[in-house]
């Protein structure tokens, strides 16, 4: 169990966040340094009790009703929905907000529209392709987008 | 395999974002060479590419070991397993915050109450810190997972391989759908990118304008000094008498985006040794604009004598447009946009 390269790795890793830690001390002000734990802690709470159990959720609430490959499919088509629209809220909420013209210039709801409906296009004609092929050996998952 | 990818995303985003910050660290710290001109657009392209890659990744990583999260608690005597509960509680919560702040300064978007460089910096420490000890703590299931291979899951679920894919398709579609504001090629499809490339003044983006630097159009009055063994003053008319030279250099922002450009002015060591001094010098710019951590910035040595490294005067094809630095700017190769001064007025030669 306690092998050299384990307690290396330890040990480097202790120093190194000692180190982060130390800079936080030295360069944030007390004021900063009270809220930044609170948002850290923000943090897990969305990974963990918004973000996974809304995944978990909606891909049961949307696909309990269908079953082997178009379950699959439907899967990965809301997984690929859902993470592009996780990064494009903070795009749409500063839509027409950036600090000069040249930030934020493009037109962020219907770029999103579009790429959604590429996605469940995709997805669609995944599906359907998979249907007609009914005899080839079924590998789940195996979707790309257009 | 998903923390296998996720571990290599945070390694290139860690190992660019330090190159990041000691190309802007104080001068001489370390030697930053001044070729590939096209360096610092490739690294920090790759910093922010790998940060909304991590994105799908930590988010199937924390989904694959979510039944963990209820497991029993640990009592009160087991330290190495507190420890270790304690080291991934630090780990996924710098790295959730440290994705979440790095992608809304590429939006130039501040909401919370912490300076984002000294703490995106800091927390990058803790989280590769955490990361190592993660490794320690898992080191004999990570070498007998690579010894031999499981086998796949039976069943209706998502097979191992099924899911890497899935994930790794995820990764793929948002790397494709925002890289596009560092490859201009593929700016077309970057919806999720900020930045657009050819959208600006002269077909170039802006980090900071005119009026955010509190400048305003130099008149007739404008002088450009150079002071080295002697002090030299020019109009802007004598700068243009001057033999001008051009590069083909990118503007590269710490915030990712990126876009090549080209640029017509005078070579530093073209001044230098007009001024009498050595073109190995090491140069302070000065600009019109007052603010503190932009008004001035430093050339290595190796940045000074390099042929491309310019005080232009023309971009594409035209004069600078203000909010490019009108009437003279710094354009250096492998530097990051924010030392690419603006506004230059003067050059001192320290060594």
């Amino acid at each position: 169990m306690r092998s050299p390269i384990r307690v290396a790795l330890a040990s480097c890793g202790v120093a190194f966040s000692l180190w982060g830690l130390l800079l936080l001390l030295q360069s944030l002000s007390t004021d900063a340094l009270i809220r930044l734990p609170l948002w850290l802690g923000g943090a897990v709470l969305v990974d963990d009790f918004i973000l996974t159990p809304l995944v978990v959720g909606v891909g049961w609430l949307l696909t309990r009703r269908l079953t082997g490959r178009t379950a699959a499919i439907a899967r990965t088509t809301l997984l690929y929905v859902g993470i592009t629209t996780l990064i494009a809220i903070p795009l749409l909420l500063r839509q027409g907000q950036g600090a000069n013209p040249t930030v934020l210039s493009r037109d962020y709801l219907r770029d999103w529209l579009i790429l959604e409906a590429a996605i469940v296009l995709a997805g669609v004609i995944v599906w359907r392709l998979r249907r007609a092929d009914g005899s080839a050996r079924w590998q789940p998952s195996r979707q790309r987008r257009s | 395999m998903i923390g296998r990818w996720l571990g290599i995303a945070v390694l290139a985003c860690f190992l660019t974002g330090l190159f990041s910050h000691f190309q802007q660290a104080a001068p001489g710290v370390l030697y930053i060479p001044s070729r590939p001109a096209s360096l610092y657009r490739v690294t920090q392209g790759l910093h922010v590419l790998s940060g909304i890659v991590a994105v799908p990744l930590l988010l199937a990583k924390l989904w694959t070991v979510y039944p963990k999260l209820f497991a029993r608690l640990p009592g009160p005597k087991d330290i190495r397993l507190i420890l270790e509960r304690l080291s991934i509680l630090v780990l996924v919560s710098a790295l959730a915050l440290e994705l979440f702040i790095g992608f809304l300064n590429t939006l130039q978007w501040y909401p919370w109450p912490f300076p984002f460089r000294q703490t995106h910096y800091a927390l990058a420490w803790i989280i590769v810190g955490a990361l190592l000890v993660h490794l320690a703590v898992k080191l004999p299931l990570i070498a007998a997972n690579w010894r031999h291979t499981p086998a796949p899951a039976t069943g209706d679920g998502l097979t191992r391989r099924g899911l890497f894919r899935t994930v790794a398709g995820a990764g793929a579609l948002v790397g494709i759908a925002s890289v596009g504001q560092s490859v201009p090629a593929l700016g077309p499809v970057a919806v999720l990118a900020p930045r657009k490339p050819n959208v600006g003044p002269q077909g170039l983006p802006v980090n900071r304008t005119a009026r955010d630097a509190g400048v305003t159009a130099a008149g007739a009055d404008w002088r450009f000094t150079i002071q080295g063994a002697e002090q030299l003053t020019y109009t802007l008319d004598e700068l243009r008498a001057l033999p001008q030279s051009r590069s083909e250099l990118p503007i590269a922002c710490v915030e990712g985006w990126s876009q090549g450009a080209r640029w017509e002015g005078v070579r530093i060591r073209d001044l230098l040794r007009l001024a009498g001094a050595p073109v190995s010098s090491r140069v302070r710019v000065v600009s019109l604009e007052k603010d503190g951590a932009y008004a001035t910035s430093e050339l290595p040595p190796q940045f000074a004598s390099n042929p491309l490294t310019l005080l232009a005067l023309r971009l594409n094809g035209s004069d600078l447009d203000l909010d490019h630095g009108f009437p003279a700017r710094i354009i250096a190769p492998n530097r990051p946009g924010v030392l690419q001064t603006k506004w230059v007025h003067r050059l001192e030669v320290l060594s």
